[in-house]
């Protein structure tokens, strides 16, 4: 050490006044010279220290965003809103994409572009919302779910918007590999009013049960209702016109049903 | 009166948990005794406005929570007996979440009291640590942590020195006493020694209901004159608490000496002569 600070020196760094370079060589000086660190000490303001201190400890602690809460945020999602729906588990990277592997291993397996494989795709990827609203939310699935009840933010609100998250994370992979498997056909998106009259139904039924189990119970009775109309040789019937409209009954009165529990709610 | 409780039913199925209980809580800590399936988990989730009761009335910082259950919720924090975590969240993670949840939407200020509270409860080190890392006692503080944001008026704490060792319950005291300087908390707990250590206030539950509303001066009171130390086991009342040493309570046996009444005693005088003769 060939130098120390003196009165000048310490108060241009300190109010900022030095160039880099110099600056630089007097932070490598005070991180060794306990006597220049007290000379220094008083000159800095005190709340300019404060300030300094409470950006480290936001950089610090401030919690790292995952790929789906990121992307929420490019949207335009708000942070906080964000952080709630990055929190369940059917909202994370590793449960989207291995949902997708799982649509598209299983409909390669049924025989592809055969009647037999549309079948297995329609019948499998509205199941694909169903299990991940179940696993979104619910004392199963949410570990903090009994604190979040207490609390005044809404559980029915958290519950509805994990629900949309889940829809749209796993209808677009959906669509994506029923368009690249079975080309443009208006088949490949007859998916889409039974997945919403699913997923609704499953959530009316959270009302009473637990999600996990309601998303079990409607997959169960959703795949009993196609293997019935298919027992001889592949059927579309269930998601012809009838079928459709059924669902979107299914759909409008859950719907219904939700938003009059989510009145009561707030 | 923070907390008025009157005539409160709750009932699964055929079993009354609760048996038209009738209780208040001001300021201070007031503990919650009783055996298990007396009824305090069921009443701290009704306090916490996550379940309804059948029947009877409550009134939490003067609302009702029938009508008002949102406002109550905002100036609530609550430790369920098993508060659950997300386990690959760091410590200031779980916080700010639960903060998002008590609608605190603004990140500067949230991070502020996320950071205010995880340093009242002694967690400020390993605030960044993933909680799947952390002992048993450091989850209960985290529990703790997030109870306090917000600097709620009523805390219900629902066993919450369950599981720790002795010198972990010495640190919870303290942070619970901290707790309750200025704000009602309602302590529900198996230990009698916090509760002669905490609490202001205590109310013994059994089978749904109150069988007892004083002072833990004035529960230890019910032993007085009633407690004895002698050389041999005598009667339903009598444990072992030394070699040849055994503690009885109610009529005194034959050699016995007059012993100094603790809470536990009058606790254990009270639940015994509440039970239903047959059982006793």
């Amino acid at each position: 050490m060939t130098w120390h600070m003196d009165d000048g020196l310490a108060t241009r760094y300190a109010d900022g006044d030095l160039d880099a370079t110099l600056a630089s060589s007097v932070e490598a000086h005070l991180l060794a010279c306990a006597p220049c660190r007290e000379l220094l000490t008083p000159r800095v303001p005190r709340a300019r220290l404060d300030r300094v201190w409470e950006e480290i400890a936001e950089a610090v602690d401030s919690p790292v965003p995952g790929p789906f809460e990121r992307a929420l945020r490019l949207v335009g999602v708000r942070e906080h809103t964000a952080r709630l729906l990055g929190a369940a588990s059917s909202l994370r990277l590793s449960w989207i994409s291995a949902g997708a592997l799982a649509l598209l291993f299983a409909v390669l397996a049924a025989g592809e572009t055969t009647r037999w494989g549309l079948v297995g795709f329609l019948a499998l990827a509205p199941m694909l919302p169903v299990a991940g609203v179940g696993v979104a939310y619910g004392r199963g699935a949410d570990p903090a779910y009994e604190i979040g009840l207490a609390a005044p933010y809404p559980a029915v609100k958290v519950m509805l918007m994990r629900a949309a998250a889940v829809l749209a994370t796993s209808a677009l992979p959906a669509l994506v590999i029923g368009l690249a498997v079975f080309g443009r056909s208006w088949a490949v998106a007859a998916w889409l009013l039974p997945a919403l009259a699913l997923t609704s139904l499953s959530l009316v039924l959270s009302r009473w049960f637990e999600p996990a189990h309601c998303a079990l119970a409607v997959s169960a009775l959703w795949l009993a209702c196609v293997a019935g109309t298919n027992l001889g040789e592949p059927s579309l019937a269930m998601f012809g016109a009838a079928g459709q409209l059924a669902s979107l009954a299914v759909t409008v009165v859950s719907c219904a049903l939700l938003a009059a529990r989510g009145k009561k709610a707030s | 009166m923070s907390v008025v409780v009157e005539g409160l039913t709750k009932t699964y199925g055929r079993r009354h948990a609760l048996d038209g209980l009738s209780f208040t809580a001001g300021t201070g800590v007031t503990g919650l005794l009783g055996p298990n399936g007396a009824g305090k988990t069921t009443l701290i989730r009704l306090l916490a406005t996550v379940l309804a009761p059948d029947r009877g009335t409550m009134r939490l910082l003067g609302r009702d929570p029938a009508t008002e259950r949102q406002a109550i919720r905002r100036r609530l924090g609550y430790v369920p007996q098993e508060p659950g975590y997300h386990r690959g969240f760091t410590v200031f993670e779980f916080v700010d979440y639960v903060a998002i949840l008590k609608e605190m939407a603004d990140r500067r200020t949230r991070h502020d009291e996320v950071r205010r509270v995880i340093d009242e409860v002694g967690l400020a080190d390993v605030s960044g640590r993933r909680i799947r890392a952390l002992s048993g006692g450091m989850r209960r503080r985290i529990g703790i942590a997030q109870a306090l944001l917000g600097d709620p008026e009523l805390v219900l704490l629902d066993e919450p020195t369950a599981g720790l060792d002795s010198e972990q319950r010495l640190r919870f005291r303290d942070l619970i006493a901290r707790a309750g300087e200025g704000r009602t908390v309602i302590l529900s707990t198996h230990q009698i020694e916090d509760v002669a250590a905490l609490c202001a206030k205590v109310v013994v539950l059994k089978d749904g209901g109150s069988v007892f509303e004083g002072t833990p001066k004035e529960l230890r009171g019910l032993a007085e004159g009633r407690t004895w130390v002698g050389g041999r086991k005598e009667g339903p009342l009598c444990r072992h608490t030394g070699e040849g040493v055994f503690r009885t309570l109610g009529d005194p046996p034959p050699g016995a000496r007059p012993a100094e009444p603790t809470v536990e005693d009058g606790y254990l005088l009270l639940l015994h002569e509440a039970a239903p003769a047959a059982t006793r």
